[in-house]
């Protein structure tokens, strides 16, 4: 594949490495150095069974961050939307270099910070040295290192304690040009008791967009302190050349609830990692996903819901619905500590083949390491009950448009589970999939 | 039903015997042939030359064991045990006796008196139409029913099997397992030695079950038994296995290779129930070929050894194949079963069911390990997948890692896995009942363990009912 070079070494003057304060110089050459000594993954490993990890290997070969027309048409939309009040502020990130934003007057007034990362490590050491790198590191992995090293500029935003945010934000990203390469990066600190609610939208175009063959490795860290309340909604709407990778983590302390929506709709090659660490007694994690993949994509999804805590509660719940010849590979850990009674874990993976020649992998795993205990996962593989198009088709309903109402009954499922201001601002992003079935 | 339990406490406490004197007892033996320690290409020929095997049969070990040697030690599973095995300092050939007895009166004295107490001889006559044991390398006693052979009936060890039956075991032996296919199937096909050979020929039922025994009784010893199984067109039979082995301080090797072939129509059942002692590292490859309408069923219980590595496997190659899969498993005190099932679609019209129950006490670990395929031309086939881990004890662990990949949008996949402790509700149901707390355990975890044991003759079913009420004493607290 062009450009992709499996010896690739960062250099040694890579310019992001001499971003920044002197702590975060020494942490951006400790993340080379880990890149450049740690050999690919494995392909016989879990996680890497289905995806080669040598596409995600990228020499960048141009700094090309032109904006296309079409996110400028989706920043005009969340713009509209901002002075309608329906947001609280939106920040737009192009190719993980240029970083602006606008609104969020409620935030800063209420003592809470908004800015580029590369401004905040300047300006609030205490508030992001403890945790930028914490969840995601190079010991998480290789391409996680990539991104620690190179990271060119992120987003970070603080809410401090008791500070409830209502509308939500929204975060418009922008992978460059053909051959560029951007490394996005994500810190959120939400402190005790606080409330608020992202819209992470990475591709900012619709997928049918074919001319972009950039590449993005982006990594997100969120703390939610304790009893505080984080929604988060991945949008993956990427170009459709663009190869995607992107790592999650959330730690979240007694009593915080979160909620994660994973929407994969985008990406010629995808390969999310969405990870929570259940930290503190009464910590609850959701985390609803749909994916949809058509033509040749290729998605490789991964969910991590770790039990670090007693008396904690998860629940997943992934939805796939595949057409064409895309292919979807899922992995869901629970993994449940020893340290860590009286928890309640439950996964869900349904996956809907809407046509011979589509693949679907699913690896629902669990790792029990306490009696004291109630976790189960479930799986299921299949195509349209073909009764169901034969009723639709016995009441005068044709075909293609049967299959969308049943790929529409099918997804509400999961829709349903997420609060309804939320639904209403993702189901529109939902239904330009359905509609493109 | 208190009264059956404390029935069954009362039966408990006079056993009043644990591992080590039941099966842990050990014979002072003097081998007919023990080589050395190590694996080598000279050990490979002096094994295939003491057999008088054909020439194709030592190239096929030769070939073998370079594979074993090239593989590295896989890099998945509990690697940290795998690691600890020393191929140095394991003997993989030992031969007990010069010759293989059919007279149970012709076995030495000592290989007798274990197998007695084993109660081999005793169930052969109670319900069993063959019966073949091996110590060490080799099969020691051999006997089947008389009406059995006049039906066309091949039951022979293996070794047996390749010296009368040549062109058979030539066709199909290393058709199902290649040497190639992982590290412990190239060593047992460079050094196996022992296991059972069966033919069923066209449209024969074998009635009663056939039954092999295998015992490990030195210590550092390797037990490689290569077992072949073709039934033929419309044919039925169902082969039973047990194991144990003395405990001793250092660790032994049991790594079998187990291939069934069932043609058009033929049914196999296959059961294992291993109960290896504590200082076994058991590493199995089993796997099936299920042709046009065929039936093949795994039942396989793991009780015993320090790591199992085993996936029974059903490759459902002729359209209307059928295949089953029932595992359970009880990892105790420092065990790790990490046993699971595999099944491949390959053909039309199949379906398969797998069914994993497994426990974890004290610090036992237990693992799930599955593949559930389905391949292009495969349509509309039908695969469930239901695993269900129990655990006791705040040591406990329980992973579950099923797979499915499905090439084919005309397939109904569903899998369902559950982990919990024993509910409390339960527990106080029946204690309100006049049940003490271990009672009461038990009693669920038997029903836990029921459709395994259902599936089990009826003096199986019991015996392994014993053997978890032994592991299950004292549990609570």
């Amino acid at each position: 594949m062009r450009n992709s070079k499996t010896e690739y070494m960062i250099p040694e003057k890579a310019p992001e490495l001499q971003q920044g304060p002197e702590w975060l110089k020494k942490q951006r050459r400790q993340q080379r150095e880990t890149f450049n000594s740690l050999p690919l993954p494995q392909r016989g490993l879990q996680l890497w069974r289905y995806t080669d990890p040598a596409r995600f290997v990228f020499e960048r070969i141009s700094d090309d961050i032109a904006v296309n027309g079409r996110f400028e048409a989706a920043k005009t939309v969340e713009q509209k939307h901002l002075r309608n009040g329906r947001l609280t502020g939106l920040i737009t990130d192009v190719a993980g270099r240029e970083i602006t934003a606008h609104g969020f007057e409620e935030i800063t007034a209420g003592g809470g910070q908004v800015s580029s990362l590369a401004t905040a490590v300047e300006t609030h050491f205490a508030l992001v040295e403890p945790y930028l790198y914490s969840l995601v590191n190079a010991q998480t992995g290789k391409f996680e290192a990539m991104n620690g090293a190179l990271w060119h500029d992120g987003i970070f935003l603080y809410i401090p304690d008791n500070l409830a945010i209502e509308k939500p934000i929204h975060l418009l990203r922008q992978a460059g040009g053909p051959g560029s390469a951007a490394f996005p990066r994500l810190l959120v600190v939400a402190g005790k008791n606080a409330e608020v609610t992202l819209i992470d939208e990475y591709g900012g175009g619709p997928a049918d967009d074919t001319n972009g063959a950039a590449y993005s490795n982006a990594a997100v860290e969120i703390m939610a302190q304790d009893d505080s309340r984080v929604r988060y909604i991945s949008l993956q709407r990427q170009t459709a050349g663009t190869r995607f990778y992107l790592t999650h983590r959330a730690r979240i302390g007694r009593g915080a609830q979160m909620l994660t929506v994973p929407l994969a709709f985008g990406g010629a090659l995808s390969k999310q990692n969405f990870g929570v660490i259940l930290d503190g007694p009464g910590a609850d994690s959701r985390m609803y996903g749909l994916l949809f993949g058509s033509r040749h994509q290729h998605f490789d999804n991964h969910t991590l819901h770790h039990h670090a805590a007693g008396q904690t509660y998860s629940n997943i719940n992934f939805k796939v619905v595949l057409r064409d010849r895309a292919l979807s590979a899922y992995t869901g850990l629970i993994r449940i500590d020893r340290a860590a009674p009286g928890c309640e874990a439950y996964q869900e993976n349904r996956n809907l083949l809407l046509n011979d020649g589509t693949r679907a992998e699913t690896i629902p795993e669990l790792e029990i390491l306490n009696e004291d205990v109630s976790c189960s996962h479930g799986a299921t593989l299949g195509p349209i009950d073909p009764l169901l198009t034969f009723y639709l088709g016995s009441r005068g309903i044709p075909g293609p448009e049967a299959v969308r109402m049943i790929v529409g009954g099918f997804v509400a499922d999961t829709l349903k589970l997420v609060p309804e201001d939320i639904r209403e601002r993702i189901s529109g992003f939902v239904d330009e999939r359905l509609e493109a079935l | 039903m208190a009264d059956a339990v404390n029935k069954q406490k009362q039966d408990l406490s006079s056993l009043n015997e644990d591992y080590a004197s039941r099966y842990g007892f050990r014979d002072p033996v003097d081998y007919f042939h023990k080589g050395a320690k190590g694996i080598n290409h000279e050990v490979v020929e002096m094994i295939s030359r003491m057999k008088k095997e054909p020439r194709w049969m030592t190239e096929v070990r030769h070939q073998a064991l370079d594979v074993f040697l090239s593989k590295p030690t896989p890099r998945w599973g509990n690697t940290e045990l795998l690691g600890e095995i020393d191929y140095d300092d394991i003997y993989y050939f030992m031969k007990p006796i010069e010759n293989q007895q059919a007279s149970w009166d012709d076995v030495p004295e000592y290989i007798k008196k274990t197998f007695d107490r084993l109660g081999i001889p005793e169930a052969e006559q109670k319900f069993l139409g063959g019966v073949s044991a091996q110590y060490e390398s080799e099969v020691v006693y051999h006997s089947m029913q008389e009406d059995l052979k006049k039906q066309g009936i091949i039951f022979l060890d293996m070794d047996s099997g390749l010296r009368e039956h040549p062109d058979i075991v030539r066709k199909f032996f290393g058709t199902v397992i290649p040497a190639t296919d992982n590290k412990y199937a190239a060593l047992n096909t460079s050094v196996w030695s022992g296991g059972s050979f069966i033919y069923v020929p066209p449209g024969v039922e074998v009635r009663a079950p056939l039954q092999a025994y295998f015992r490990i009784n030195a210590e550092n010893m390797g037990q490689f038994e290569r077992t072949l199984i073709i039934a033929d067109k419309g044919s039925r039979v169902h082969y039973i296995e047990g194991c144990t082995a003395p405990v001793y301080s250092t660790d032994s090797l049991h790594s079998a290779v187990v291939e069934l072939i069932a043609l058009e129509g033929a049914y196999i059942r296959y059961t294992t129930i291993q109960n290896w002692s504590r200082n076994i590292y058991n590493l199995v490859t089993k796997r099936s070929t299920a042709h046009k309408n065929a039936t093949v069923e795994w039942v396989d219980g793991n009780l015993g050894s320090r790591l199992t590595m085993k996936y029974p496997c059903i490759q459902l190659v002729g359209e209307g194949a059928r295949g089953e899969i029932l595992s359970v498993a009880l990892a105790g005190k420092d065990q790790h079963q990490d046993a699971g099932a595999k099944v491949i679609h390959a053909a039309p019209n199949t379906s398969s069911r797998i069914t994993s129950k497994s426990i974890s006490k004290d610090n036992g670990r237990a693992t799930y390990r599955g593949l559930a395929k389905v391949h292009k031309n495969a349509a509309n086939c039908r695969i469930s997948v239901e695993c269900d881990a129990l655990l006791i004890g705040e040591q406990a662990r329980s992973d579950t890692y099923p797979t499915m990949e499905i090439d084919n949008d005309r397939v109904r996949v569903e899998h369902e896995a559950r982990v919990s402790k024993v509910a409390e509700e339960q527990l106080f149901y029946l204690r309100s009942r006049g049940l003490s707390e271990d009672e009461a355990r038990l009693l669920i975890v038997n029903g836990f363990m029921e459709p395994f044991t259902k599936e089990l003759p009826l003096e199986y079913a019991v015996e392994l009912n014993r053997l978890i009420a032994l592991e299950m004493e004292g549990s609570v607290g």
